[in-house]
C-alpha cells in the first residue's frame, strides 16, 4: 500500500493541468498494438493497403487483393477492416466490399475464415489475416461454405465453377445474381 | 432538531455542534478516521482534518451509473466523500430496475411522501408510458442515468455534491480526468475500462531514476459482476499492474464460425446468430440493425424460429434471442452491492490510509458457498500502457531522422532494432511499412522531434520493429542543445 | 406481466420463472434496520420478494444519517422501522411493506409466535444471548434464519436451518455424462452407422466427436484385450495413427474436439462423495411423512442398484459438436430418449415407494421427477448446527492450528467478534465505545477472547495483538460499506434458500474487510 494523498498538503487544484497545451490524442491499447502490426506489414505483391482516414487513424483501412493465379486471377477484391479498441483481444471485423462468387464469401461480403472468428488468438496479426484472405482466393474451400451454391458447383464440377467465376468477374450473372465487373 | 426538520434544504455541517446532535452523524466511520490504529496504511494521519479533506478536498469520479454505479454513489456518499462526479451515456431501461435502486417505475402515493426536492423533481419528472402494454407511470424510464442518480443521492444524503455527466467517456477532454484524485469504475465493457486505463496511465510522470512521480498518480478502482460472481481491483498506475497488464483475466468472447451458422446450425444460438449476422443483411438491405428497437429484435426472433423449424432445432425463445444478440450478462442486486462496496471501501482506504489495502485483485464467488479472496498478480514490465519506458535524453533540436539514428547507435537498443518505426500517442511519426504510410510519413524525418511531439519536453515514444516482440517505449527528455552543431549535421 | 418479465429479466436468466415465483411467495422478516438490515432488504425488495416486515424499536438519530441510505433528515426522531420500510417500499411497489416498532429482543420475549408467519428471518446486529433464543424459536416454527453482523471492518454470517435440500445446485463445473466409455445399444448403433475411414472429406470432418471417441476407444480395446487406454496420452497416440492413416493435412475441428474431450472416456463421472453420503443418509428410509426430496432419493437408490447398473439417470444434455445438423440432432435425440427412459424408470420406483408408505402413487409428478433426474449428480443437503451447538463447539484445537500459522486472520476475528458480545454483556457497552478507555478495553477484550478460546479447547493459542486493538478501535461502528457487503451477502444467501437453487454457505462465514477476504469455519 502506498500513501498518495496528504491531509496537510491540500489536494492539487485542477487549474494546473494541461500546461496550456492542447492535450494529445489518447491512444487505446488496440491502436498501440495495431501500430506495431501495421509497421511490420509484409504485403505480397498482390496486396495493397489504403487508409481512408489518413496516416494517424489506422483503425479502419482497406485491403485490395489482386490474385495472380487460380480461379480468381486478374480480379480485384476490396476488403474493409475495422479494428476494435481492445484489439487483439477481439478479432478485426473484415468484410468483402466487392460482390464475389466464392464458396466462403457470401453475397453480403461476410467472410468465413476461421481466424476471423472462432480461432482468433491475440498472437495472430493483421499479416496472418492477409495470408488467410489470399489463400482463400487461391484455394477456395467447398467444405465450409457460406455461399452454398458456389460450394456445390466447386465440389461437383470444378470446370463449371471456373466458368462461373470468370463470368462473375467480368460483370455477368451467375445463379440469378448479378456481379459487378472486377477485372 | 426541530429546526433541522423545518429546513431540510439547508446543509448543516457535520462538525458544527448546533445542538441537533449532528456532530454524531459520522460517529461510526469516525472510529476509523479519528482513531489511530495498528493495521493501517503508511503515514495514516487520523483526525478531524481527514474527514474535512474527504468532504472538501477530494474529488472522486464514478464512471457508470448502472448496477455498480448506483451502489458506488451511495457507498461513497456514506463514506464521507463530499464531491463526486458521475459519467454515464445511457438512459434508464425497465430491465435496470431489479438492481439499479436509484431508479423507479412507479411511485406510490399515500403513506409515502415524495422524497424529491423541486430540482430533483424537475429532472425526474413524470412520463406516462404504455409501450410495454401496461398502463403505468414510467417515472424514470428513458431519462439519463447519471442525472437521475445524482439527483437522488443528493436528495437523500445531505452535504454531498454529485455532478452528473450525460455523455460517453471519450467525449470528455483528457484534461477532465485530471480534476479527480481517484477514479472508480462501474462498467460492463472491456473497451471502456481499457480506455480509462490508458488515459490514467498516461498521466504518470517519472523521476529521473525512473520511479513514478507520486503526485501524478491517479488510482483506479474497478469492479465487475456477472450473476453471483464478481471482482474488485485496485490499480495504482506506475506501481501496481494496470488493466492491460492483466487483460488475460478477461476470457475471450465466444463466437461461432460463420459457416456453422450458414450450413450446419445445431443450437438455438446458432439460429439466432444466423438471423442476426447473415439474414438481416440479406433481407433488410441498407437498414442499420438496432438491438434496442423491439421491431428489429422481433424480426430476428421470428427468423430464428423459422430457421429452427427448418433444421429441427427447438428451444428458441424471445428472451434467449435478446440474450444472444445483445450479449446480455445476468445481473443481480446482491453481487453489485458486494462488489461496489468493496470498491468504495478500497477507495476510502486509498484516500485516507485508514486501514490496510486489499491485495490488488479480489474475486467474489457466491454460487457455491461464499468466497472472497485476493489474487495477487504481477506487473508486466514491458506493458505497452503502463511501463515507464527506457529513458533517453536528446537535444531539443534533434530531427526525427537523427533521433532514429541515435536509437540505432544506442547500445541498449541496437541489437533489438533494425528498421524502427516511431509513433507518438496516436500520431505515426515515421512508419517503415507499408509503402503508402512510409511515403506519407517520410517528410517528418527532417522535422524537429520536439515539434512533432507538440512541444512536450518529456514523453513516451513508441518504437516498433520487426526484431521486437512487443512495443519499445522510449521516454524522451529534451535538453538544451547546441543548435548550430545539430543543424550542421542534420542534412548529412 | 410483460413489465414484470422485463423488470426482472436480468435475474430471470439466473434463477428462472420458478425461482422468481418462489421469491414472490416469500415473507421476510428483518430484525434491526441499521445499514446491515436495510441493505440486505434493499436487494431482496429489488428482486421482488412477496413481503417484508422490519422490526426495530429505535428512532432515527444523527448517526443513522452517516451510515444508512434508507433514512433522511426529515425523518430524524421518527420511527426507524417506519422510515426504512417506507423508503424500501419505494424501490418496488410490487412488494408488501410492513414494520413493527418494537425491539427484536422484546418481541422474542413477548410474542415468540410472531415469527411463525415468515418464510425467512434475517437477524442483524443482535447479540449472542438473544440470537440463542431466536434460533430456538425459528427451529421450532420451521422458519429459516440468517444471522448477519457487521462490526467495524469485520463481519460474521451464518445460516441456521435444520435441513435444506437443493436439487438445482447449478455448480460451476457441471459433470458431462456422455457414457462414451460404455455406450448403450442405441448409442452404439448410431456410432456403428459411421465409417470413420470414409474417403468423403466432407463427411469425415463432420462426424460428431462422440462417435470418434466411441470408435477409437473400441479399436484400442480390441487391440489391447478389452482394456481401456491407461491415460489420455495413449489415447492420443491412437488418434494420431488414425489421422496419419487418413493423411489429413490439417486439424479437423471434430478431431480437435475429440482430443480435447478424450478425458470423458477415461475418466467418466463417478458418484460424488456428496451424492454417496446422500444416498446413505438415514432419511432414505422413508415413511408417510417423508418429504418428496427423500422419497426421490430413495427411488434413486433403487434405480442405481437396478436399471442404472451403478449409474444415476442420464441427464440427456450433450455439448455442441462440430457436425452436420442432422447428425447432431439425431445424436441429441438418442441422449434425450435415454434420459426420458431413465425418468420413466424413476417414476416407477417413486410410485412404488409412495404406495408402500401409504401415499397417492402419483402425488409426485413426472415433471418433478424429471427435474430431479436432470440434477441427481449435483444434489445437495445442507444441515446447520444450532447456534447453541456452535457456541459450545470444541473446535479450539483447529482454531489453534490456524492461529499458529498466522496465515489467516479469520479464526482470530471470529473469536474476537464473539468476545465483543461477552464484553457488552459484562460492561454494558462495547469495547472502544469511549476514546478515553481504549487501552483498558484492549486488555479487557483480550482476557475475554482468551477465555472463549479456552472454553473451545484452544487454550494457549495467541491472538494477534494488532487485531485485538483494531477490534477495539472499531468500537462497534457499523460502517456503511461493510454493512453493504455483509447485508449483500445475507440477501444472496436468502435468495439461495428461497429459490432452492445454488449452494448456501455451510458453516460460519467470517469476513475481513481490511484484506477483503473471507473464510468459512466449520465449528
Amino acid at each position: 500500500m502506498i500513501k498518495l494523498f496528504s491531509v496537510k498538503q491540500k489536494q492539487r487544484e485542477a487549474a494546473e493541468n494541461a500546461n496550456g497545451r492542447p492535450p494529445v490524442k489518447k491512444q487505446s491499447a488496440g491502436e498501440l498494438r495495431l501500430q506495431k502490426d501495421i509497421s511490420e506489414l509484409n504485403l505480397a505483391k498482390t496486396t495493397t493497403i489504403f487508409f481512408p482516414n489518413g496516416k494517424d487513424n489506422l483503425l479502419n483501412f482497406e485491403i485490395t487483393i489482386r490474385p495472380d493465379e487460380g480461379y480468381y486471377q486478374g480480379g480485384t477484391f476490396v476488403f474493409s477492416f475495422q479494428i476494435s479498441q481492445v484489439y487483439p483481444h477481439e478479432a478485426p471485423k473484415v468484410k468483402c466490399k466487392t460482390k464475389v462468387y466464392h464458396p466462403n464469401i457470401d453475397l453480403e461480403g461476410n467472410v468465413c475464415l476461421n481466424i476471423l472468428r472462432e480461432d482468433w488468438k491475440p498472437v495472430l496479426s493483421i499479416n496472418s489475416i492477409l495470408y488467410g484472405l489470399t489463400y482463400l482466393f487461391l484455394d477456395p474451400n467447398p467444405d465450409d461454405p457460406l455461399n452454398h451454391e458456389a460450394a456445390e458447383v466447386l465440389r461437383d464440377n470444378p470446370r463449371q465453377f471456373d466458368i462461373n467465376v470468370k463470368r462473375s468477374m467480368s460483370g455477368g450473372y451467375v445463379a440469378g445474381n448479378h456481379f459487378p465487373r472486377c477485372i | 432538531m426541530a429546526d433541522q426538520q423545518q429546513q431540510p434544504s439547508s446543509l448543516p455541517s457535520s462538525r458544527t455542534d448546533d445542538g441537533s446532535g449532528m456532530e454524531n452523524r459520522w460517529r461510526d466511520i469516525d472510529r476509523l478516521l479519528l482513531r489511530s490504529g495498528n493495521l493501517v496504511g503508511p503515514g495514516f494521519e487520523p483526525g478531524p482534518e481527514l474527514r474535512e479533506a474527504l468532504e472538501n478536498d477530494f474529488r472522486v469520479l464514478v464512471i457508470g451509473a448502472g448496477g455498480l454505479g448506483c451502489e458506488l454513489l451511495k457507498d461513497l456518499a456514506l463514506s464521507g466523500f463530499g464531491h463526486i462526479d458521475v459519467i454515464d451515456m445511457d438512459t434508464i431501461d425497465v430491465s435496470n430496475l431489479n438492481r439499479q435502486f436509484l431508479f423507479r417505475i412507479v411511485v406510490s402515493f399515500g403513506s409515502i411522501r415524495s422524497s424529491l426536492s423541486s430540482k430533483a423533481r424537475a429532472i425526474c419528472g413524470w412520463k406516462s408510458c404504455t409501450a410495454v402494454g401496461v398502463d403505468c407511470r414510467m417515472q424514470d424510464v428513458g431519462k439519463p442515468k447519471s442525472e437521475v442518480a445524482a439527483a437522488r443521492v443528493m436528495q437523500r444524503v445531505k452535504g454531498v455534491t454529485v455532478i452528473p455527466h450525460f455523455c460517453k467517456i471519450e467525449d470528455k477532454d483528457i484534461a477532465f480526468y485530471k480534476d479527480f484524485q481517484i477514479i472508480v469504475l462501474g462498467l460492463d465493457s472491456l473497451e471502456a475500462r481499457s480506455y480509462i486505463n490508458s488515459v490514467i496511465c498516461g498521466f504518470v510522470e517519472y523521476e529521473e531514476d525512473g520511479s513514478p512521480d507520486l503526485s501524478t498518480i491517479k488510482p483506479l478502482v474497478d469492479g465487475g459482476t456477472e450473476g453471483f460472481k464478481g471482482h474488485a481491483r485496485v490499480i495504482i498506475p506506475g506501481i501496481t499492474p494496470c488493466f492491460h497488464c492483466s487483460l488475460w483475466l478477461f476470457p475471450p468472447q465466444i463466437t461461432f464460425p460463420l459457416c456453422t451458422l450458414a450450413e450446419t446450425p445445431r443450437s438455438p444460438a446458432h439460429c439466432i446468430e444466423y438471423a442476426h449476422l447473415i439474414q438481416w443483411g440479406q433481407d433488410r438491405i441498407g437498414e442499420y440493425f438496432d438491438a434496442d428497437n423491439p421491431e428489429h429484435m422481433k424480426w430476428i426472433y421470428d427468423q430464428a424460429l423459422k430457421r429452427g423449424e427448418q433444421f429441427n432445432i427447438s428451444g428458441i425463445t424471445y428472451s434467449l434471442t435478446q440474450g444472444v444478440v445483445k450479449n446480455i450478462v445476468p445481473a443481480i442486486a446482491s453481487t453489485n452491492a458486494v462488489v461496489a462496496a468493496t470498491c468504495a471501501l478500497e477507495t476510502l482506504k486509498i484516500a485516507t490510509m485508514c486501514s490496510t489495502g486489499m491485495d490488488i485483485y479480489m474475486q467474489y464467488t457466491g454460487t457455491e458457498g461464499i468466497y472472497l479472496r485476493t489474487v495477487p498478480h504481477d506487473k508486466d514490465r514491458n506493458c505497452i500502457i503502463c511501463s515507464p519506458g527506457v529513458p533517453l535524453e536528446v537535444d531539443k533540436s534533434i530531427t526525427l531522422q537523427k533521433f532514429i539514428d541515435t536509437l540505432l547507435k544506442d547500445s541498449r537498443f541496437k541489437l533489438k532494432l533494425s528498421k524502427p518505426s516511431v509513433s507518438y500517442h496516436g500520431n505515426n511519426l515515421y512508419m517503415q511499412a507499408p509503402a503508402v504510410l512510409e511515403e506519407m510519413t517520410r517528410p517528418n524525418l527532417q522535422e524537429q522531434l520536439l515539434r512533432l511531439m507538440g512541444g512536450e519536453t518529456s514523453d513516451v515514444l513508441n518504437i516498433n520493429d520487426r526484431r521486437l516482440t512487443g512495443v519499445l517505449r522510449v521516454r524522451v527528455t529534451f535538453r538544451e542543445g547546441a543548435d548550430t552543431i545539430d543543424m550542421d549535421t542534420a542534412g548529412t | 406481466m410483460a413489465l414484470r418479465s422485463t423488470k426482472y429479466d436480468r435475474q430471470l436468466r439466473i434463477w428462472g420463472e420458478h425461482g422468481q415465483s418462489a421469491l414472490e411467495r416469500a415473507h421476510i422478516c428483518v430484525l434491526n434496520c441499521g445499514p446491515t438490515g436495510s441493505e440486505a432488504l434493499k436487494n431482496l425488495v429489488l428482486g421482488g420478494i412477496g413481503s417484508f416486515t422490519v422490526v426495530d424499536a429505535s428512532k432515527v438519530c444523527a448517526s443513522d444519517l452517516g451510515n444508512n441510505y434508507f433514512v433522511d433528515w426529515d425523518s430524524l426522531g421518527q420511527s426507524k422501522a417506519k422510515t426504512v420500510s417506507a423508503f424500501l417500499h419505494e424501490l418496488n411497489d410490487a412488494v408488501d411493506a410492513k414494520f413493527v416498532e418494537e425491539s427484536p429482543e422484546a418481541l422474542l420475549e413477548s410474542n415468540p409466535a410472531f415469527f411463525s408467519q415468515f418464510t425467512l428471518v434475517i437477524a442483524t446486529q443482535m447479540q449472542e444471548n438473544s440470537l440463542l433464543k431466536l434460533d430456538e424459536i425459528c427451529r421450532q416454527q420451521n422458519v429459516m434464519l440468517i444471522i448477519a453482523r457487521s462490526y467495524g471492518l469485520a463481519g460474521l454470517l451464518r445460516i441456521s436451518v435444520e435441513e435444506h435440500d437443493v436439487i438445482e445446485s447449478k455448480p460451476d463445473n457441471k459433470v458431462e455424462d456422455l457414457r462414451l466409455h460404455n455406450p448403450w445399444p442405441e448409442l452404439q448403433r448410431y456410432a456403428d452407422e459411421f465409417d470413420i475411414d470414409t474417403t468423403d472429406n466432407v463427411i469425415h470432418k463432420h462426424i460428431p466427436f462422440a462417435v470418434l471417441l466411441i470408435k477409437i476407444t473400441q479399436d484400442w480395446k480390441r487391440a489391447h484385450n478389452g482394456k481401456l487406454p491407461a491415460n489420455v496420452r495413449e489415447l492420443k497416440v491412437n488418434f494420431l495413427t488414425i489421422t496419419a492413416r487418413r493423411r489429413v493435412e490439417e486439424d479437423e475441428d471434430n478431431y480437435t474436439e475429440a482430443l480435447k474431450s478424450a478425458y470423458v472416456v477415461l475418466f467418466p463421472p463417478e458418484i460424488s462423495t456428496e451424492l454417496h453420503a446422500i444416498l446413505e443418509d438415514k432419511l432414505t428410509e422413508v415413511n408417510a411423512s417423508s418429504p418428496d426430496f427423500w422419497v426421490m432419493v430413495a427411488a434413486l437408490k433403487q434405480y442405481i442398484a437396478k436399471e442404472g447398473q451403478g449409474e444415476p439417470p442420464l441427464d440427456g444434455a450433450i455439448p455442441d459438436m462440430h457436425s452436420f445438423t442432422d447428425y447432431y440432432i439425431k445424436l441429441q435425440k438418442i441422449y434425450q430418449a435415454r434420459a426420458e427412459a431413465d425418468v420413466t424408470a424413476m417414476v416407477g420406483h417413486v410410485s412404488c415407494i409412495l404406495k408402500q408408505i401409504g401415499r397417492d402413487s402419483s402425488s409426485i409428478t413426472r415433471t418433478t421427477i424429471k427435474h430431479f433426474c436432470k440434477n441427481t449428480r449435483h444434489l445437495r443437503v445442507l444441515r446447520c448446527k444450532t447456534l447453541r451447538d456452535e457456541f459450545s463447539s470444541k473446535a479450539g484445537p483447529e482454531l489453534q492450528r490456524f492461529l499458529a500459522n498466522e496465515e489467516s486472520s479469520h479464526p482470530a476475528l471470529y473469536v474476537l467478534l464473539r468476545a465483543v458480545d461477552h464484553f457488552a454483556a459484562t460492561y454494558n457497552r462495547y469495547p472502544g465505545a469511549f476514546d478515553g478507555e481504549l487501552e483498558e478495553d484492549v486488555s479487557r477484550l483480550k482476557a475475554i477472547a482468551v477465555s472463549i478460546l479456552n472454553d473451545m479447547g484452544g487454550g494457549g493459542a495467541a491472538l494477534p495483538e494488532d487485531l485485538i486493538s483494531e477490534v477495539c478501535r472499531f468500537g462497534a461502528g457499523e460502517i456503511h460499506t461493510v454493512a453493504s457487503i455483509v447485508g449483500g451477502i445475507a440477501s444472496q444467501e436468502a435468495i439461495k434458500l428461497l429459490t432452492r437453487q445454488f449452494t448456501p454457505v455451510q458453516g460460519t462465514f467470517v469476513y475481513n474487510a481490511m484484506s477483503a477476504t473471507s473464510l468459512v469455519l466449520n465449528l
